[in-house]
C-alpha cells in the first residue's frame, strides 16, 4: 500500500538512467494540494470490473501485486509489480482540447515498479518505468481490464489460456531482457473491502482516507526470467488496490504493511502506521480473511507487533528485520522473517518491500505461511 | 652566445627597419592563417557541439519524410515492442520577442535516456500563474500542465529579456501563442544552448502545428549491442529511416567544408606573399654582410657554419614573427568569426558562436607555417652566403651578374611549374584541394617568370623613360634591372598580391552577374507570398489566387529529404498553367524536359548536384518516398547557385503521388497586365488579415535580398585580400628601403657628381613607381589566369557552380593604379632618406 506518500526521501543521486530524475519527480508528485480533487470521505459502493479501472478524479491510485513463487525444484522467488497513477491537476471533467492541440497533453502520470527477489541466490532486482498517461504510452481501463506503462502490463486474460472470461483472471507481463515475469493470475478468494466497507481512514482528519480493496489470494503460474535464466514458476499473489487524494498527516512517519497468506487457508493484512515520535498511530488497522473468504476488520487494539531484529540499509536507514505478531482474538502468534534482508527498492523513492516467511501457531496448532511486507519512512540520506 | 651569432644579432639590431618589416610580414601572414582557421573551426565546432548537446546520448535518429515521423510509431515501438532508450522530439523555429529561436519539444519521461540538460533546471521564482515554485519540486508537473511552460538557458533568457516566471508572446507559423518561462537550464557553460527553448512535446506540437507528428525520434543504441539497430530497423515503416546521428551532423557540416577550404586557401595567399617578403629581408641581410662573411670564411668559418648561421637567423626571425602572428591571429580571429559565422548562417546552418575556441592544433599549425615559410625563404640566401669564397668581398655587381645568369633559368622552371599545374588540374578530376594546389603552383610558376619579364620591360622602357624624363628617369628604370635580385622579389610580391585582387574581383563580379541573371530568369512571378515560418493555409491560398489583379499563380514547397547518400533539398513546384519556369536547362531540350517533368514524374537536378554526383539528363536519382526508395528519371539539369549540396526539382503532381504532404510554403503570383502590385498587395493583406500574417515580396525585392546575402558572403573575401595586399605593401617598402640603403654609396656618388637631393629623391620615387607599374602589369595576366582558375576550377570543384566570366577593364585599371600608388607610397620614405643622406658620410661607409 505504498504510494500514499511519494515524498518520502530522496533517491540517491547516482541512480540509474531510469531513476535519475526520481527525486524531483517524487517531490512533484508529493505536492500537497488536494484542493479540487475528489476526497474519500465516506464509504462508497464498489462495482466491478469498473472499480478495477482508474479513478482520475483522485490524485493517486495504485495496482499493487506481490507474490511468492517457486519452480518445480523448489527454487524460491518473490515479486512485486506495482503501477501507480497520479493526477497532476484536479480533475475538471473537461473534454478534449480543440483541434490542432496535441495528443501528448495530459495531467496523468504512471509509474511502475518491478522487483524480484531470488530467494535461493539471495539476490534482489529492481526496475522502474514511467510515462505520461497519453497516446497509449501508459494508462488504465476497466473493461476489458488493463493497466500498463509502456510494455509492462496487468491485463484481463483473453484467449484459450484464460479458460473463459472472468473479471479476476489476469495476466502480468512485465520486464526487460534480463528481468521478466509472465504470470497468469486467478482469484481464489473474493474481493475484500478493507477498513469500513472499503473506506480506510488514515488519520483523524476527515478525508484523510483512501478507498482500499484487496484480493488476498490469486493462484499464480507462469515464467520468470532472472539472472539470465528462465524458470517455470507457480505460487500465490496478493492484490492491493487503493486510491485517494490525501497524504500522510504531518505527525505520521511511515508504515509497516503485512500481507500474509497462511497454511490454514486464512490471510492476514495489517498496516502499522507509525508516528514521527515512534509511537503507533491509532488508525493502524488490518483485515483477517478466513479460508472461505470471509473478512473481519482488525483494529489496532487487537494486534500486537514487536520487532525482534533490525537491518541496517547500506544506503542509509535502519529497518526492522523480524517481527512477532500476536492477534489474541484470533489465537494467532506469528513470527515473520524476510527471506533476504536487503529487499530495499531504490526507485523514485526508497522503501523496503520483500518476501517473508511466516511461522507460528493458531490456537496452539502449528501454522506456516508466506507473504510480503512493506516498510516505508525508514530510509535516511 | 657564440661570436658568430652575436655578430648576427648585432647586425639585425643595427637595422631595425629591416628587422621590423621582416617580422611584420611573417606576423601578418601567420596571423591571417590562424585567424581564418580559428574562425572557421570555431563556427564548425560550435555547430557540432550544439548538435551534440541536442542529440545528447543519442547515437541514431529515426527520421521520416517531409512531414516527419508519425507519433504512433513511437508509441508502438515502446508499448508493443518494448524498445527503450529513445526519446521523441518535436522541433522547429519560433519567434520570441522578435528573436528567432529553436524550439525543442521533449517528453520529460524519456529524456533521461537521451539528454540530461533539459532536466538540469533551476526554477527559483514564480510560475506564470502566480503559484510559487520554491524549488524544482513542481517543475515536472508545471512543465506538463502549465500552458506554454518553457525552459531555456540563462543566456537565452537574458538575450530575450525574460525572467523566470515571466510570460511572453510566441510567434509560430504566423500564429500567436502565450508562453511562460518556467525555469532556467542550469549551470554548465560548456553546453551550447544558445537560442534554444525547451517545452513539453505537447506544447511544441501545438505551437508548430504538427499534431500527430514528430520531427524525429532520438535513439541510443549502445555500441556493444549492434543487433538492436537491426531490430529497430525492421520495425520501421517504409519512408522512415534510421540514421546515424553523428554522421547526420557531419553531413550537415560537410556542406560548409568547401566554403571553409576556400577561406583557408585565401589565408595561405597572405602567407605566400609574406614568403617573398621574408626572402627579401633575409637575402638582403646576407648581401649587406658579404664583406663580413668573406672575412669570416677567411678566418676559418666553414661553409656549413655559414649556411647554418644564416638559416638560424631565418629561424629566429621566423620564431619571433610567427609567435607574434599567432597572437595577432587570435585577436583577429574574433573579428573574422563574426563575418564567417554570419556567412555560415546565411548559407548553411544556424550557429550561434560567441567565443573563438582556441585550438592548440591551429596555433601550432600557424607557428609551423610561419617557421616553415621563413626557413624555405632563408635557404636560398643561406646557400648564397655559404658560396662566398674566403676574403673575396664580392661586389654588388658580381652578385647581380650571378643573379642575371639565373634569370632565364628561373623563368624556365616557372614555365615548368605552370605546366605541372595544368597537368595536375587535368588529372585531379574534381578534387578541390588538388585544384587549390594547382592554383598555388601556377602563382609560383608565374612569379618565377617575373624577373625575366622585368628585364625585358626595362630594356624596352629605359630609352623611352630617358626621352621623357631625362637621365634621372632613365637611371631609375634601368636601375630596376641592374638591381634585379632586389627589385625582382619586390615586384613579384606586389604582383602576386595585386593579381589576387584581380582574380577575386573578376570572380566575384562574374559570380554576381551570373547570380543576378539567374535570379532574373528564375523569378518569373510578379509577387511572392508566404507565411512566416509555416506553410500557407490551403483555404487562404484559394482565396488569395482569386484576388482581383491576379492572372495566374504557381506554388512551391521546400523540404529536406533524408537519403542514403545524404540530405537533399527537394523543391516542389506547381507551375502556372501553360508556363515554364525560366530556369536554364543545361543538358536537355527545355520543352521536352518540362514535359517530362510535368507529366512523367521526371525530376530536374541542380547543377551542383549533377556535378557532385556525376548525374545528368537520362540518369536516375533515388529518393526516399513515403513508401520507400524509388528511382526517379532525371529529365534535365538546371542552373543553380544553391550552397546546400544540391537540390532536386519535382512537380507538385509527382510529389503528391509519392509523398503525403499537401503543404505549400509560398505562391508566386503573376499579375494581370496593368495591375498595380501595391494594390494587389493590400487586397491580399486584407484577405489574410486575422488569419495568417503574410510575407509578400516583389520579384525585385527578392532579387535585392538575395544579392545582399551574396555580397555579405564576400565581405570576408575582401578582408582577406586586403590583408594580403597589406603584406605586399610592407614588402615593397622593405625592398625599397633595402635597395636604397644598399645603394647608399652609389647614390652618394651621384650626389657628388652633382645631382641635387631633389633630383635624387625624384629618381628613387620614380623607380619605385615604375616597380609598381611593372607589378601591376605583371599582375594582369596572372590575375586573369587566377580568375579563370577560381571560376572554372575552384568554384566548380567546391560548389559545382558554373558562371559566365565577366571582365571589366575597370578592374584591371584599378589594379594597376593601385599597385603604382602603393609602390609610390612605399618609396616616399626611402627616397627621403636617400635625398637627405650626406654624400661624404655615405661614401665613407663602405
Amino acid at each position: 500500500m505504498i504510494g500514499h506518500n511519494f515524498r518520502l526521501e530522496p533517491a540517491p543521486s547516482a541512480a540509474s538512467e531510469e531513476t535519475g530524475s526520481g527525486q524531483r519527480l517524487s517531490e512533484l508528485l508529493g505536492s500537497q494540494r488536494p484542493e479540487g480533487y475528489a476526497i474519500a470521505r465516506q464509504p462508497r459502493v464498489f462495482t466491478f470490473p469498473r472499480d478495477h479501472g482508474p479513478h482520475p478524479e483522485f490524485r493517486n491510485e495504485w495496482w499493487y501485486l506481490t507474490g511468492n513463487l517457486e519452480d518445480e525444484r523448489g527454487h524460491r522467488f518473490g515479486y512485486e509489480f506495482t503501477i501507480f497513477r497520479f493526477s497532476l491537476t484536479p480533475f475538471t471533467g473537461e473534454v478534449a482540447d480543440p483541434v490542432g492541440s496535441s495528443e501528448w497533453k495530459t495531467d496523468q502520470v504512471y509509474i511502475a515498479h518491478f522487483a524480484v527477489t531470488d530467494g535461493d541466490r539471495k539476490k534482489f532486482y529492481v526496475e522502474q518505468r514511467y510515462a505520461r498517461g497519453a497516446l497509449g504510452l501508459a494508462g488504465a481501463q476497466s473493461d476489458p481490464f488493463r493497466v500498463w506503462v509502456e510494455n509492462w502490463s496487468i491485463a484481463e486474460a483473453t484467449g484459450q489460456a484464460a479458460g473463459g472470461r472472468s473479471p479476476e483472471n489476469w495476466r502480468i507481463d512485465v520486464g526487460a531482457d534480463s528481468l521478466a515475469l509472465q504470470l497468469d493470475l486467478r482469484a481464489e478468494k473474493p474481493i475484500i473491502l478493507n477498513g469500513v466497507d472499503g473506506l480506510s481512514q488514515k488519520s483523524d482528519e476527515v478525508g484523510n482516507a483512501s478507498y482500499y480493496y484487496s484480493i488476498p489470494r490469486l493462484s499464480s503460474s507462469g515464467r520468470i526470467r532472472v539472472g539470465g535464466e528462465q524458470f517455470t514458476v507457480s505460487g500465490t499473489s496478493w492484490l492491493d488496490r487503493e486510491w485517494s487524494s490525501s497524504a500522510l498527516a504531518d505527525d505520521q512517519q511511515g508504515w509497516d504493511w503485512f500481507a500474509l497468506q497462511l497454511s490454514d487457508g486464512s490471510d492476514l493484512m495489517y498496516y502499522n502506521l507509525r508516528k514521527t515520535d515512534g509511537s503507533q498511530d491509532r488508525h493502524s488497522a488490518g483485515t483477517w480473511i478466513d479460508k472461505n473468504g470471509k473478512a473481519r476488520h482488525l483494529s489496532r487494539d487487537e494486534v500486537q507487533i514487536s520487532e525482534t531484529d533490525e537491518w541496517v540499509s547500506p544506503r542509509g536507514g535502519t529497518y526492522p528485520g523480524r517481527w512477532e505478531i500476536k492477534v489474541p482474538s484470533l489465537g494467532l502468534v506469528l513470527s515473520v522473517s524476510p527471506i533476504l534482508p536487503d529487499q530495499e527498492l531504490v526507485t523514485t523513492v526508497r522503501y523496503w518491500e520483500g518476501a517473508v516467511d511466516v511461522e507460528g501457531s493458531r490456537d496452539g496448532q502449528s501454522i506456516r505461511g508466506r507473504g510480503y511486507v512493506e516498510l516505508t519512512g525508514y530510509a535516511t540520506p | 652566445m657564440p661570436a658568430l651569432y652575436r655578430a648576427s644579432l648585432g647586425y639585425l639590431l643595427r637595422h631595425p627597419w629591416q628587422l621590423a618589416l621582416a617580422l611584420l610580414g611573417i606576423c601578418i601572414g601567420v596571423a591571417v592563417i590562424v585567424a581564418v582557421d580559428l574562425a572557421t573551426e570555431s563556427s564548425r565546432k560550435a555547430f557540432s557541439l550544439s548538435m551534440e548537446t541536442l542529440t545528447g546520448k543519442a547515437t541514431h535518429q529515426v527520421i521520416g519524410g517531409p512531414r516527419g515521423v508519425e507519433e504512433s510509431l513511437y508509441v508502438q515501438l515502446r508499448v508493443k515492442h518494448g524498445l527503450r532508450s529513445m526519446a521523441p522530439v518535436a522541433e522547429g523555429r519560433v519567434r520570441i520577442n522578435g528573436v528567432d529561436v529553436r524550439l525543442l519539444g521533449i517528453d520529460l519521461f524519456a529524456e533521461r535516456q537521451i539528454r540530461s540538460f533539459s532536466l538540469d533546471v533551476t526554477a527559483d521564482a514564480k510560475a506564470a500563474n502566480g503559484v510559487s515554485v520554491t524549488s524544482v519540486e513542481n517543475l515536472f508537473g508545471s512543465l506538463l500542465t502549465e500552458p506554454g511552460a518553457a525552459l531555456m538557458s540563462t543566456e537565452t533568457a537574458t538575450m530575450l529579456g525574460l525572467q523566470t516566471g515571466q510570460a511572453f508572446d510566441v510567434e509560430a507559423g504566423g500564429k500567436r501563442f502565450r508562453g511562460s518561462l518556467l525555469g532556467q537550464i542550469g549551470g554548465d557553460p560548456s553546453l551550447l544552448l544558445g537560442e534554444l527553448v525547451v517545452v513539453d512535446i505537447a506544447v511544441a506540437q501545438q505551437w508548430l502545428n504538427m499534431a500527430g507528428k514528430l520531427s524525429r525520434i532520438d535513439v541510443r543504441i549502445p555500441a556493444a549491442e549492434p543487433g538492436k539497430r537491426e531490430v529497430l530497423e525492421n520495425l520501421l515503416p517504409a519512408g522512415t529511416q534510421l540514421l546515424d546521428a553523428s554522421s547526420r551532423t557531419r553531413s550537415m557540416t560537410e556542406m560548409s567544408t568547401a566554403f571553409m577550404t576556400n577561406l583557408s586557401a585565401m589565408s595561405l595567399l597572405a602567407l605566400l606573399v609574406g614568403l617573398f617578403l621574408i626572402y627579401n629581408s633575409v637575402s638582403f641581410a646576407v648581401l649587406q654582410r658579404r664583406g663580413l662573411i668573406g672575412v669570416l670564411r677567411a678566418l676559418g668559418v666553414s661553409r656549413a657554419q655559414t649556411f647554418s648561421l644564416i638559416l638560424a637567423e631565418g629561424l629566429a626571425l621566423g620564431l619571433v614573427g610567427a609567435t607574434a602572428g599567432v597572437l595577432l591571429g587570435i585577436w583577429l580571429g574574433d573579428y573574422l568569426l563574426v563575418l564567417v559565422s554570419r556567412s555560415i548562417n546565411d548559407l548553411y546552418f544556424r550557429v550561434t558562436v560567441t567565443d573563438v575556441s582556441i585550438s592548440l592544433f591551429t596555433l601550432v599549425k600557424g607557428l609551423l607555417a610561419g617557421l616553415g615559410a621563413t626557413l624555405v625563404s632563408a635557404v636560398i640566401p643561406a646557400i648564397e652566403a655559404a658560396s662566398y669564397p674566403p676574403r673575396l668581398a664580392l661586389s654588388r655587381s658580381v652578385i647581380e651578374r650571378r643573379g642575371r645568369q639565373t634569370v632565364p633559368l628561373l623563368a624556365l622552371s616557372g614555365v615548368a611549374l605552370g605546366l605541372a599545374a595544368l597537368f595536375l588540374l587535368n588529372i585531379s578530376g574534381s578534387h578541390l584541394v588538388a585544384g587549390l594546389t594547382a592554383v598555388f603552383m601556377l602563382i609560383l610558376g608565374f612569379a618565377l617568370c617575373v624577373p625575366l619579364a622585368v628585364r625585358i620591360m626595362t630594356f624596352l622602357l629605359a630609352p623611352l623613360a630617358g626621352k621623357l624624363g631625362g637621365t634621372g628617369a632613365r637611371l631609375a628604370v634601368s636601375g630596376i634591372e641592374a638591381n634585379l635580385s632586389r627589385t625582382g622579389v619586390a615586384i613579384v610580391a606586389l604582383a602576386v598580391a595585386v593579381s589576387a585582387t584581380i582574380g577575386v574581383s573578376v570572380m566575384v563580379e562574374s559570380f554576381r552577374g551570373s547570380v543576378s541573371t539567374w535570379l532574373d530568369r528564375t523569378l518569373q512571378s510578379d509577387l511572392y507570398v508566404a507565411a512566416s515560418g509555416a506553410p500557407l493555409d490551403p483555404k487562404l491560398i484559394t482565396e488569395l489566387v482569386q484576388t482581383q489583379g491576379v492572372a495566374a499563380y504557381s506554388s512551391s514547397r521546400r523540404v529536406w529529404l533524408e537519403n542514403p547518400q545524404g540530405r537533399l533539398r527537394l523543391f516542389v513546384l506547381q507551375l502556372a498553367p501553360g508556363r515554364y519556369p525560366g530556369s536554364e536547362i543545361l543538358d536537355a531540350e527545355p520543352a521536352q524536359a518540362w514535359n517530362g517533368f510535368e507529366h512523367e514524374s521526371g525530376v530536374m537536378i541542380s547543377e551542383p548536384l549533377a556535378f557532385r554526383r556525376g548525374l545528368g539528363a537520362g540518369d536516375t536519382i533515388s529518393l526516399v518516398t513515403d513508401s520507400g526508395e524509388r528511382a526517379f528519371d532525371i529529365v534535365g539539369t538546371f542552373r543553380s547557385y544553391d550552397v546546400n549540396g544540391g537540390a532536386v526539382l519535382i512537380s507538385r503532381s509527382s510529389y503528391d503521388r509519392f509523398w503525403d504532404d499537401p503543404a505549400i510554403d509560398s505562391i508566386g503570383l503573376t499579375l494581370v497586365a496593368g495591375a498595380e502590385s501595391a494594390d494587389v498587395m493590400s487586397r491580399l493583406q486584407a484577405i489574410a488579415q486575422n488569419r495568417q500574417p503574410l510575407v509578400m515580396r516583389s520579384d525585385a525585392e527578392i532579387r535585392e535580398l538575395s544579392l545582399r546575402v551574396f555580397d555579405r558572403t564576400f565581405i570576408i573575401t575582401d578582408v582577406l585580400y586586403w590583408l594580403a595586399t597589406g603584406v605586399a605593401f610592407i614588402g615593397i617598402l622593405g625592398a625599397m628601403l633595402a635597395l636604397q640603403m644598399e645603394r647608399a654609396r652609389e647614390l652618394a656618388v651621384m650626389r657628388a657628381l652633382g645631382m641635387t637631393p631633389f633630383q635624387l629623391g625624384g629618381m628613387v620615387t620614380t623607380q619605385t613607381a615604375v616597380i609598381g607599374l611593372f607589378s601591376g602589369l605583371a599582375a594582369v595576366p596572372l590575375g586573369l589566369v587566377m580568375a579563370w582558375m577560381l571560376i572554372e576550377v575552384i568554384n566548380r570543384r567546391a560548389f559545382g557552380w558554373r558562371m559566365d566570366i565577366l571582365l571589366s577593364w575597370q578592374v584591371l585599371a584599378v589594379a594597376i593604379a593601385f599597385s603604382v600608388v602603393a609602390a609610390f607610397m612605399a618609396g616616399i620614405y626611402p627616397s627621403w632618406r636617400a635625398a637627405s643622406s650626406s654624400p661624404a658620410l655615405a661614401m665613407r661607409e663602405e
